[in-house]
């Protein structure tokens, strides 16, 4: 059953289009990675998705409702879920009250259930029960990384979208962000995750869609994908040795 | 002394009223709005209208006023301000002046420079007695009022989640959109609250002098923004010390200033206050950093 569907997308700034009919479909429960060289539309395709970039045309599906036209706040109101690119904590608020922004429309429409959804948070990320008080600018990228995961989750959402959460973290925070994300994907939460580290992503989803100039030029399973598709799509082929292919290997094998 | 003390916490009253509309659009928006003054003023002019032409008791005219004040600042959020949101702060700013611009024009349109009357709520000469001054109960409430509205407000930007909200949006919008909350409606409502909190002001300060002319609030706003300033512009109780400085400031001034035949300072002092406090906040990073940075000895 799919969680999201994009028919044909097309969106941009102004005079320029950035996406040019985009298509693609999410299955419930599954981590879709969405990959491609700078300036290919992955963030955009996001933020369409999210409804701050509006679709020109084509359709976007969530959850067999058609959103295309709705704003940013119903689709948060309907179950979508954001880790903004950057973290983007609120810095001059603490940790507890970034969560509680989390839980905005949560206890709006439930205000008795946010008390157990905090706790629910604090258990799955302890070092946030830990730093609760403290300003969320002065924590480490790391922990900001973590408080950004929680404040989506916290709304208990169907699907969330995550821009690019490994940029700027050293290589031993962004096991600890895989980490995360893994706890995220075994409580049976759907997710789009855009990512320029194709290490990174392929570590993490199930599927990939690679785009090229606004446009999804394949899609298939991880298990599916070979380094040449890879390589063809990405232009990574000098260093798909690397990084890249080891990732491939160890979740093919992990299949 | 207590004489002097008692016109400086009066000022500082009014002061503070202005300072926190300022500051709480401030905070929400990054925008330092200009158009405060008028709009108080424009109140004043609706109370009159209503009280003194019609009769309507004062409150009663009062409320209308701070109603209507509300409402132009929401319509300048939807019909100006919204359309302006993704330029700079600044050209927010000029977008305040020329409204407060448009309003002096109406006023002196509408009444020219004669000097308009309203009716005060309470009995004048009524109050207490402070070392010769007379203390009005309306001036009591203006003293009070800000000091509520000043910490209040802070604990409802704190506790509650709309307030939170208005923190947030202040910080990243686009982030803030993302939790689902409707940024365009806080702007509205900061809007309306800033209008309102300035007509309610010039309705604390009129009865002190009981005419009306145009531009009446603006030279007292000007304390308030001063104030706010002083106070460190996004904070709402560094807004009510700002004003209380200022208010005192100035009182002091005036007192012991005259006797050496300098008279009619005010502004004198609000400059060169507001020039102290923007040089410390200014240098007082780079001379804490060498106050506690380790002394190099050489041999």
């Amino acid at each position: 059953m799919s969680m999201l569907e994009l028919h044909d997308v097309t969106a941009g700034f102004g005079a320029v289009t950035v996406l040019h009919g985009v298509t693609m479909v999410v299955q419930q429960g599954e981590i879709a990675g969405v990959f491609g060289l700078n300036g290919a539309g992955k963030s955009v395709t996001l933020k369409t998705v999210a409804g701050i970039v509006p679709a020109r045309s084509g359709q976007i599906v969530f959850d067999g409702v058609d959103i295309t036209r709705l704003d940013a706040e119903t689709r948060v109101e309907m179950g979508m879920g954001h880790v903004p690119q950057g973290r983007q904590v609120f810095a001059n608020l603490t940790v507890e009250e970034n969560l509680r922004l989390g839980a905005y429309t949560l206890r709006r429409k439930q205000r008795s259930r946010y008390a157990a959804a905090l706790d629910g948070v604090y258990d799955r990320f302890p070092v946030l029960r830990e730093r609760r008080a403290q300003r969320a600018g002065t924590m480490s990228g790391g922990q900001q990384a973590s408080l950004s995961v929680a404040r989506a989750l916290i709304n208990e959402p169907r699907l969330v979208l995550v821009d690019e959460p490994s940029a700027g973290l050293s290589p031993k925070l962004q096991g600890d962000l895989r980490d995360v994300l893994q706890v995220v994907k075994d409580s049976g939460v759907t997710m789009v995750l855009v990512e320029q580290n194709v290490a990174f992503g392929l570590s993490l989803v199930d599927t990939a869609h690679l785009l090229q100039t606004g446009t999804v030029v394949h899609s298939s399973p991880v298990a599916d994908l070979d380094e040449e598709t890879l390589a063809t799509h990405l232009g990574i082929g000098r260093v798909l040795a690397g990084a890249t292919g080891s990732a491939l290997t160890t979740r093919k094998a992990s299949r | 002394m207590l004489q002097v003390l008692a016109i400086g916490l009066i000022s500082a009253g009014i002061y503070a009223l202005f300072a926190v509309g300022v500051v709480l659009v401030y905070r929400g928006t990054k925008v330092l709005t200009f158009a405060g003054g008028e709009v108080g003023t424009a109140a004043l002019y609706v109370t009159a209208f209503l009280v003194t032409t019609h009769g309507m008791p004062w409150f009663v005219g009062a409320l209308v006023a701070v109603v209507l004040a509300a409402g132009l600042g929401a319509v300048f959020e939807l019909g100006l301000v919204r359309w302006s949101r993704d330029a700079d702060p600044v050209v927010t700013s000029i977008l305040t002046v020329a409204l407060s611009a448009t309003i002096f024009a109406t006023e002196i349109n509408l009444y020219g420079n004669n000097p308009t009357t309203l009716k005060t709520p309470v009995a004048v000469g009524s109050g207490i007695d402070v070392d010769g001054v007379i203390v009005s109960p309306i001036q009591i409430a203006a003293i009070v009022v800000a000091g509520l509205l000043g910490f209040g407000l802070q604990a409802f930007l704190r506790r509650t989640d709309f307030g939170l909200a208005i923190l947030a949006a202040a910080d990243d919008s686009t982030a803030t959109r993302l939790v689902g909350v409707r940024v365009s409606r806080i702007r509205v409502v900061l809007w309306a609250s800033s209008f309102a909190l300035a007509a309610i002001a010039a309705l604390l300060v009129e009865p002190t002098i009981g005419v009306i002319t145009p531009g009446y609030a603006s030279t007292l706003y000007l304390g308030g923004l001063a104030a706010a300033v002083i106070g460190g512009l996004d904070s709402l109780p560094g807004a009510v010390v700002g004003a209380t400085v200022l208010g005192l400031a100035q009182s002091f001034a005036d007192r012991y200033l005259k006797d050496l035949g300098l008279s009619g300072l005010d502004y004198v002092v609000t400059l060169a206050l507001l020039l102290v406090v923007l040089l410390v906040r200014s240098y007082a990073p780079e001379l804490r950093k060498r106050l506690t940075s380790p002394v190099e000895v050489t041999a």
